[in-house]
């Protein structure tokens, strides 16, 4: 086995960088008044968003310069950690906006769900990896693959959080796709989850409501469609221009939290189309040299790696984006680099640091 | 490792182009969202961050036609919640919810909503005390201030007219109601932009818009005459302990209401006290009953107009007149025998107006009481007018003709009989009842609007009018309506009796007694109605209501300062009548002179000397017998 460590790719670390730098301005333009009116601290969200981005940065400089395939081994590990952590979340969890998503250290929150999307991610390519020739069987192959993520999708449906869910099974799917499953088979199971997601959606009222709101916010405007219309509130007038930097009115609390969910709302009023553009340029940036990365990995577990690793964000990005401006339903999640998310935020950088370090073999 | 399968790649490859384009396609959707429905959005946005406190307009006032305050408003306290300054919304709910006596949780929803400004629940109009005890507690976020209500400074006083307002200050019955646009005005408000929890925003400027108070509103009535209804009501309710009555004034030349009275009535501002029955029926244009003699004006109008008559043709009346083979009675059993047509009005000889009926014939009958108004609402403004009732034309055989003619199977209103009324007697023009006169803006006090006097046709001919005035004074002089003879003011007027409609016939004791009278006769300056239903002590029209009417009649054209007429038609003295005398002149007589010739008139003498210097009052007036004449002493040379 030889492999020969290169750079890495400039132009991710350029990107990542770019968006994270967005985002500290962003979270504090976004987050000063609230912070001020209540936290009596304007630079409250955003020093720790400062805080988690170097710690992000580190992690990314320490993973770029571990082999990847380091993973596949602690890979298991990793995964049976995720699953261990989902439980207790669910057994000792803190209930925040009506899902038991976080595990609180302290004054330090982890959200079980964020780290267990790279579990799956890293536990999937290394099954896949090994067990390539079977995906195409239906019975010994696709299935305890699907079982994989379906695992861990079903614990997090337990909090519930619809949105961390989502964004790994896209990305499991996104993974099990490559490794070569049929495409009759793909058809067969969209069709199930068609079928789960309409059962979950129906089980659960308050997605129903969403549902409805996305549909037509204006019939409610004060319950259910409340985030989506002050979300177009803010991203409407902003214009081709924008607002300009800090000149946002609908941080003033009409968006709930408009630091974190909401915050490409916010990106999109101050710095208009041209603003909004340019970060989703960045993404897309971001998407063709990952997958480029995922491409000319040197092996089929880098390969998987690193298509699991840009598949969550780029799924993340799609879902978030489309969630403030309207083509989605509402689901909690953030956007990656630039939402205020703590934890979640030194996770992402994690990752970009293993995509990282795979692009260094790139052939 | 050395796989790498070609398949990874290739799907590897297809996911970048699907990720693209869904990539692609956030930025469609977001230039979508900016560009195309940005202004739509900011339009929607601006009304959101604009947020309003409201200044409320203050409502307009009403006052009578010389300008006396009827209606107005007075300050009282209501307690207004800032949701974004509340620190405690628990405990602040809890503290209201006890001195308001209001539910705590609805309190806790409404100053807990995203809002700028609520009311809270139970604290309108609140009482000083309580408004004390709230300002005492000092809770953040909960304000007291000054809203205004409803004042009547007369209290039950012409209260079915004016009508009352509910919490918000809207019009709910009456003038209140019906001309609530113009008195309710516009608010105002000053609206800044501001956060969703309240706060301005930075870098936005407040705008003012003021409110634009309610026009006063000048009424035709004059308080003076209402209090002269309002009097006589009350008096003939303790008196014949009537079931309810009612009372009209009107200005016959122009259709303007001087007052119009309803009892049982009640106080505006306490309208919650009695039953909506009292408060909803404005009886005088809400009740239909039949009319009896009263509507036999009509008939003689129409009658006369068409000359099938004429005052002084002879008449027999047996008691009773044939028609189509029934017995219609007059109300004299015995009959009043040999009479002109004119003494047929002042008996008010229910043979003598079929006569005056089947003459004209159903068609012109009907076609005049059309004319006159009956049957249709007189467009008086105000709530609740009723039709009436007519026979259908087609329905109409000799018998109903002969009943119409004085009065019986119809049924109408009180406004419509004055409409009527006043038609017959003015010159022939039938007249739209009005109260609303004159609009004026409530600060600057200048005219907006002013009502003018509506003609809707002409009935009769001004020569008819003037012979119908003449037979209805004739009535108050000589006949039926005797009671409400007022000297020297040639009062016409007429009686009504009428039997009250009771499951489908008449009942054999109860009747509405009416009576219709107008001074001068030459002139008339005011017509009155008064109707009393169901009077316990007395049932003739000529002795309950005929009394009221001419009270009525007296204090107000003394009010308005009419002057006595000359050639009035003389009262006709029956025994029990007290006689008119007219006053000698006793300027320049010696008082031992006067003493013995003047008995039927006692002396009243003051001042000192043996010569009379000054009378009162002055010769040739008319007194009553009995009635005292001042008389001052002085010595003649002095003079």
């Amino acid at each position: 086995m030889t492999k020969v460590r290169t750079a890495p790719d400039f132009v991710i670390l350029f990107a990542t960088l770019c968006l994270l730098g967005i985002g500290i301005v962003m979270v504090y333009s976004a987050s000063a008044v609230f912070a001020e009116n209540i936290l009596h601290d304007p630079y409250y969200f955003v020093k720790r968003q400062i805080i988690f981005a170097l710690l992000g940065i580190t992690a990314m400089y320490i993973m770029m310069n571990i082999d990847y395939w380091v993973w596949k081994k602690w890979a298991k590990v990793g995964y049976m950690a995720s699953i261990g952590l989902l439980v207790v979340v669910l057994l000792v969890g803190i209930e925040v906006n009506g899902s038991k998503s976080w595990l609180g250290i302290g004054s330090f929150g982890i959200q079980p769900g964020e780290f267990a999307k790279f579990g799956v991610v890293a536990f999937l390519a290394r099954w896949l990896s090994d067990r390539q020739k079977e995906i195409v069987l239906f019975r010994k192959g696709l299935m305890p693959a699907l079982a994989i993520p379906v695992v861990c999708f079903g614990l997090i449906m337990l909090q519930p959080d619809l949105g961390t869910g989502t964004v790994l099974m896209g990305a499991a799917i996104l993974m099990i796709f490559a490794a070569g499953a049929r495409i009759s088979h793909y058809l067969f199971f969209a069709f199930l989850g068609l079928v789960g997601f309409a059962g979950l959606v129906i089980s659960a009222p308050y997605r129903m409501d969403r549902i409805t709101a996305f549909i037509d916010p204006w019939s409610d405007p004060r319950g259910a469609g409340y985030q989506i219309i002050q979300s177009l509130y803010a991203i409407g007038p902003g214009g081709l221009f924008g607002l300009g930097l800090g000149q946002s009115r609908q941080k003033f609390a009409y968006l709930p939290e408009p630091y974190n969910d909401f915050i490409f709302s916010i990106i999109a009023e101050e710095l208009g189309f041209i603003g909004g553009t340019f970060v989703l340029l960045l993404f897309l940036l971001l998407l063709w040299r990952g997958m480029r990365v995922a491409i000319t990995a040197p092996d089929l577990f880098g390969n998987l790696l690193a298509l699991g690793i840009i598949g969550t964000i780029a799924v993340q990005v799609i879902i978030n984006v489309g969630v403030v401006t309207g083509m989605f339903p509402v689901t909690g999640i953030t956007l990656p680099f630039l939402s205020y998310g703590g934890s979640s935020l030194t996770l992402v950088l994690t990752g970009m640091g293993v995509l990282l370090n795979i692009s260094r073999f790139s052939r | 490792m050395r796989v790498s399968n070609v398949t990874v790649r290739r799907r590897i490859f297809i996911a970048l182009i699907i990720g693209t384009v869904l990539y692609a396609s956030l930025i469609t959707r977001l230039g979508y969202v900016q560009l195309a429905q940005g202004q739509w959005l900011q339009d929607e946005a601006g009304k959101l961050w604009g947020r309003n406190i409201p200044f409320i307009a203050q409502r307009g006032k009403i006052l009578d036609r010389n300008g006396n305050v009827l209606v107005t408003n007075i300050s009282v306290p209501s307690v207004w919640a800032i949701p974004a300054q509340i620190k405690d919304p628990k405990s602040t709910a809890k503290q209201l919810a006890v001195i308001l006596g209001e539910n705590e949780d609805k309190i806790y929803q409404e100053i807990t909503k995203r809002a700028l400004i609520r009311r809270v629940p139970g604290g309108r109009k609140i009482s000083e005390e309580k408004a004390r005890e709230i300002q005492k507690l000092a809770l953040p976020g909960i304000q007291v201030a000054e809203d205004s209500k409803r004042f009547y400074p007369e209290g039950a006083f012409a209260s079915h007219v004016l009508g009352f307002t509910g919490i918000d200050n809207q019009g709910l019955t009456g003038l209140e109601r019906i001309y609530d646009q113009f008195l309710k005005g516009t608010d105002g408000h000053v609206s800044f932009p501001s956060d969703a929890r309240g706060r301005l925003m930075p870098g936005e400027s407040d705008t003012y818009v003021p409110p634009i108070n309610g026009m006063d509103m000048y009424l035709t009535i004059d308080s003076n005459i209402q209090r002269f209804l309002e009097r006589e009501l009350d008096q003939a309710m303790v008196t014949f302990l009537a079931d309810d009555a009612l009372a009209i004034a009107m200005d016959p030349n122009t259709g303007e209401i001087l007052g119009m009275a309803s009892r049982p009535t009640y106080d505006p501002s306490s309208y919650k006290d009695v039953p909506q029955e009292i408060y909803n029926r404005n009886l005088p244009i809400w009740k239909t009953f039949e009319p009896g003699s009263t509507f036999k004006i009509v008939t003689l109008a129409a009658a006369l107009n068409e000359g099938v008559v004429s005052l002084d043709e002879g008449f027999y009346d047996p008691g009773y007149i044939m028609v189509a083979g029934a017995r219609l009675r007059c109300w004299k059993r015995q009959g009043h025998g040999q009479e002109t047509m004119l003494e047929v009005v002042e008996n008010s000889c229910n043979p003598g107006f079929v006569t005056m009926g089947q003459r004209l014939g159903k068609e012109r009958l009907f076609s005049y009481i059309d004319k006159f108004g009956f049957g249709h609402k007189t467009g008086i403004d105000l709530n609740g007018e009723e039709n009436g009732v007519m026979f259908k034309l087609n329905r109409v055989g000799p018998v109903e003709l002969g009943t119409t003619s004085f009065g019986q199977g119809v049924s109408v209103t009180p406004i419509q009989q004055m409409a009527a009324v006043a038609a017959a007697i003015n010159g022939g023009k039938l007249l739209k009842p009005y109260i609303a006169k004159e609009w004026r803006d409530g600060v600057t006090h200048s005219v907006v609007g002013r009502t003018e006097p509506v003609e809707v046709r002409q009935v009769i001919t001004p020569e008819t009018s003037a012979k119908v005035r003449y037979a209805l004074e004739s009535v108050v002089a000589k006949g039926t309506g005797r009671n409400a003879f007022i000297e020297g003011y040639r009062v016409g007027g007429k009686t009504g009796t009428a039997q009250k409609a009771k499951g489908g016939g008449y009942s054999a004791s109860e009747f509405i007694v009416s009576f219709i009278g107008f001074a001068p006769a030459d002139d008339p300056k005011i017509l009155v109605y008064v109707a009393v239903d169901n009077p316990k002590t007395a049932a003739f029209a000529s002795t309950v209501t005929a009394p009221l009417v001419r009270n009525i009649l007296e204090s107000a054209l003394q009010y308005m300062k009419v002057p006595k007429r000359e050639g009035q038609i003389e009262r006709e003295y029956r025994y029990g009548d007290s006689q008119y005398v007219e006053v000698p002149n006793l300027l320049g007589m010696k008082i031992d002179e006067v003493a013995g010739s003047y008995y039927t008139l006692p002396l009243d003498v003051a001042g000192e000397g043996s010569y009379i210097v000054k009378q009162s009052p002055a010769a040739g007036e008319k007194v009553q017998e009995g009635s005292k004449i001042r008389i001052y002493l002085g010595d003649k040379t002095s003079n």
